[in-house]
């Protein structure tokens, strides 16, 4: 492995961020007690801290398959970057369009959604949520998105470095507490754009997938405002009826095993597998797609008055 | 090609470290009252099936108001069960749905790993349930 050393040491992240996360979760907790404003339930999230803490024992297991493949695909890079800062600059953006592509990705093809799906079902939005992570991410290939960063030469360690820093800038907009932010929101992902997205209300899915920027969103046409009028419904279609942390974590990974097993030909599989979440031979099932269109449907179908006095 | 194992001291430090944290901020949430629980009514299933273009025709909730099964005027099953503060309903076409009453307790199965088996105790069982299958072990 000949992968260029860092100029500085980088620092555990995640591990450093740990301490603040706790913190906030506790101030948060308190300002919902003594506002009324956001929701906060101890069994989801006892459930969503689980979650969080199954993440790491898996992270800490397999996570180095991911560390290794991104070492690999450096040996064939491209060109030989190096650590300087036009090129962590060049780093910071790719990492975050890389994470826009993995999370879209996440949330269209049923292989992936498997293990994505773990971080919304929570039917809550506060920061426990943003701990709410998967146990399966490595096992599930995510890792697979970024590869074309060190294909091209970015250092394998500076890329897993801007990787954390999207994971710890996104647990904060995990929050109901905070409501617009002026201009930030024009460019970065705040807790008004992300809101959006954990929301299953039918005009707000597969929107704002951004990580740090929002600018992806705007630019690859899924950017969603958070409309004042429409109430927020957090979660996703088919609400969990558990907090069982196992569950919680399989339970579309068993969906898949038990469609595949009853799969009458190999393009069934394929549909089962790779296609949209909710995908099925006959259609009978509801995907975003058809939800969206139901809705638009109703929407013409409806008298503007009628939808004014929603 | 030598695999090493990745659980060291340093991981369990780690890992029971979080354990403790975790464990303080579910009693914190607990301590500050975040205890919050729904109950299901027939206006509550009533808003459930509108949701999904349904009406309720039958309907059986349980006493304490935590779990709730319906026929739907599409022929579907919908079963509801309270979820903290929020209910969480499951719609299925009758034949996918393992319902069976044995002694006054109610058992409804999905195929669906992340909807348990609903269990709920019933004051008479009435005749659509028998319909259902009611009168099997699910």
């Amino acid at each position: 492995m000949n992968a260029p050393a860092a100029p500085f040491e980088i620092p555990p992240i995640i591990t450093y961020a740990v301490p603040g996360f706790v913190l906030l979760i506790l101030i948060e907790m308190i300002v919902v007690k003594l506002t009324k404003r956001g929701r906060y339930e101890f069994r989801d999230s006892a459930a969503s801290l689980s979650m969080g803490f199954g993440n790491r024992v898996f992270a800490i297991a397999f996570g180095g398959i991911a560390v290794a493949a991104y070492f690999w695909v450096y040996e064939f890079r491209l060109f030989n970057l190096g650590w300087t800062l036009p090129v962590m600059v060049a780093c910071f953006f790719a990492e975050d369009l890389a994470y826009y592509w993995f999370h879209r990705i996440a949330h269209e093809r049923r292989f992936f959604w498997a293990s994505h799906i773990v971080h919304h079902s929570s039917q809550h939005y506060n920061l426990t949520t943003a701990l709410r992570q998967t146990w399966t991410g490595t096992l599930g290939l995510n890792f697979i998105f970024w590869l074309p960063l060190v294909y091209i030469g970015f250092p394998p360690l500076m890329v897993l470095m801007f990787s954390s820093i999207s994971l710890v800038y996104q647990f904060w907009i995990h929050t109901e507490l905070i409501g617009r932010m002026g201009p930030l929101e024009w460019v970065m992902n705040t807790p008004s754009h992300h809101r959006v997205h954990h929301a299953t209300n039918a005009k707000y899915l597969d929107a704002n997938y951004a990580g740090v920027l929002i600018i992806w969103d705007r630019l690859f046409g899924t950017f969603v405002p958070e409309d004042d009028k429409e109430k927020i419904h957090y979660g996703i279609i088919s609400q969990l009826g558990t907090f069982n942390p196992f569950r919680v974590a399989f339970h579309e990974w068993a969906g898949i095993w038990r469609d595949v097993t009853h799969a009458k030909s190999a393009g069934e599989v394929i549909g089962y597998v790779f296609g949209p979440p909710g995908w099925s031979p006959d259609g009978s099932r509801k995907t975003s797609a058809s939800i969206k269109a139901d809705w638009a449907r109703r929407q013409q179908e409806t008298p503007p008055a009628a939808i004014a006095a929603e | 090609m030598r695999i090493e194992n990745p659980f060291g001291l340093a991981e369990a430090i780690e890992l029971g470290g979080s354990a403790a944290v975790i464990l303080l901020m579910v009693v914190v949430a607990a301590v500050l009252g975040f205890r919050m629980s729904a109950r299901i009514d027939e206006g509550e299933l009533t808003r459930l099936s509108e949701a999904e273009g349904a009406r309720v025709e039958h309907a059986v909730i349980a006493q304490n108001g935590r779990a709730a099964l319906a026929r739907l005027s599409d022929g579907r099953l919908m079963v509801a069960r309270v979820m903290g503060a929020d209910v969480s309903a499951r719609f299925a076409a009758a034949r996918s749905v393992r319902v069976g009453v044995k002694r006054g307790r109610l058992e409804a199965k999905f195929a669906d790993t992340g909807f348990p088996p609903l269990k709920m105790r019933l004051d008479e069982e009435p005749k659509w349930l028998t319909e259902l299958g009611g009168d099997a072990s699910p």
